[in-house]
């Protein structure tokens, strides 16, 4: 008799921790962002993106021309308006300091490439050569998403944020050094696969945690 | 350590997922209504019933404000809401782990 009663106590008990498991896991899906998701969409950028600039710098026999480097604004800020979507959709309607941390950390990347545009357009105007200016938006530009990668990392804990920044700090220093168009292919094989490598490597983290669950 | 001491006002599967999601949250963040009801697909009144308990529990805090002439309801777990909860899941742990020895 008080066995029967300790079964059903046992079976409602892990019944309940199995709800709240599963009411967990709803949330993840639904209300935060994901990282493969962003990942993917940024690393297909920057690979198509980086290897038509790279193109269109060995057809000019120099830096990108004009269609080229449209093309790599278009998907740069189609990756742009991708995230900002995903975002709003997965964290709208809740409020308070960690909302407030993440708009912050939004505008983190519109004022630090504010910053970039400027120093370009001051070294354009010091006289900086084509060449020189290519290789600097790219070293710049770089330097910020993955400082931002490696801030927004270490906040959040999330490993392999951080360790992408790492990498891409490190890949756009490093990928100045092959010049205009070695630059373009550095980027787009280990910027953008690296980008793709950590979309592979948090969708298995999430895979086996929902195994674990 | 028995089903029976767990606290009443959570341990209601529609109210065990209301608290679930809100303790999802960090501390200071609130959620707003339809939010919180497209997260645990449940209709309006069935979910209004179930936070006036919590409510009454003194273990959902419910913020009534306007955003723009919109308003707009926010709900978050109070501090002796989130001490609840995790009261609740250690029980639960507890008698998961004296039942397999």
């Amino acid at each position: 008799m008080t066995d029967d009663t300790q079964d059903d106590a046992t079976l409602d008990a892990a019944a309940s921790l199995a709800l709240i498991d599963a009411q967990r896991a709803t949330v993840v899906q639904r209300a935060e962002p994901s990282p493969t998701y962003l990942f993917a969409v940024w690393g297909l950028a920057w690979v198509v993106g980086y290897t038509v600039m790279g193109w269109g710098s060995r057809t000019h026999d120099g830096p990108p021309g004009a269609v080229a480097g449209t093309a790599f604004a278009v998907l740069l800020v189609g990756a742009g308006v991708a995230t900002g979507i995903h975002i709003a959709r997965r964290s709208g309607g809740v409020r308070g300091p960690s909302a407030r941390a993440g708009a912050m950390f939004g505008w983190s990347w519109f004022i630090a490439f504010a910053a970039v545009n400027l120093v370009m357009a001051g070294l354009t105007q010091a006289g900086a050569n084509d060449t020189v200016v290519a290789l600097g938006w790219n070293a710049l530009s770089a330097l910020v998403v993955g400082m931002l990668y490696l801030a927004g990392g270490a906040v959040w804990q999330e490993l392999t944020m951080y360790l992408l920044g790492a990498w891409i700090v490190l890949v756009g220093g490093a990928a100045t050094l092959a010049g205009v168009p070695g630059v373009y292919t550095v980027m787009a094989a280990a910027g953008g696969g690296g980008m793709l490598l950590a979309a592979l490597v948090t969708f298995a983290l999430a895979r086996r945690r929902r195994a674990q669950a | 350590m028995s089903v029976g001491e767990l606290d009443p006002v959570i341990h209601a599967p529609a109210r065990l997922r209301v608290v679930a999601t809100l303790a999802t949250l960090g501390p200071g963040d609130e959620m707003t209504f339809p939010r919180l009801q497209k997260l645990l697909d449940m209709t309006g009144g069935n979910l209004s019933t179930h936070l006036r308990k919590l409510e009454d529990a003194e273990y959902v805090a419910v913020t009534k404000t306007h955003e723009g002439r919109k308003p707009v309801t926010y709900l978050a777990l109070t501090p002796a809401g989130r001490r609840a909860f995790e009261i609740y899941t250690e029980t639960l742990r507890q008698i998961v782990r004296g039942a397999t020895p």
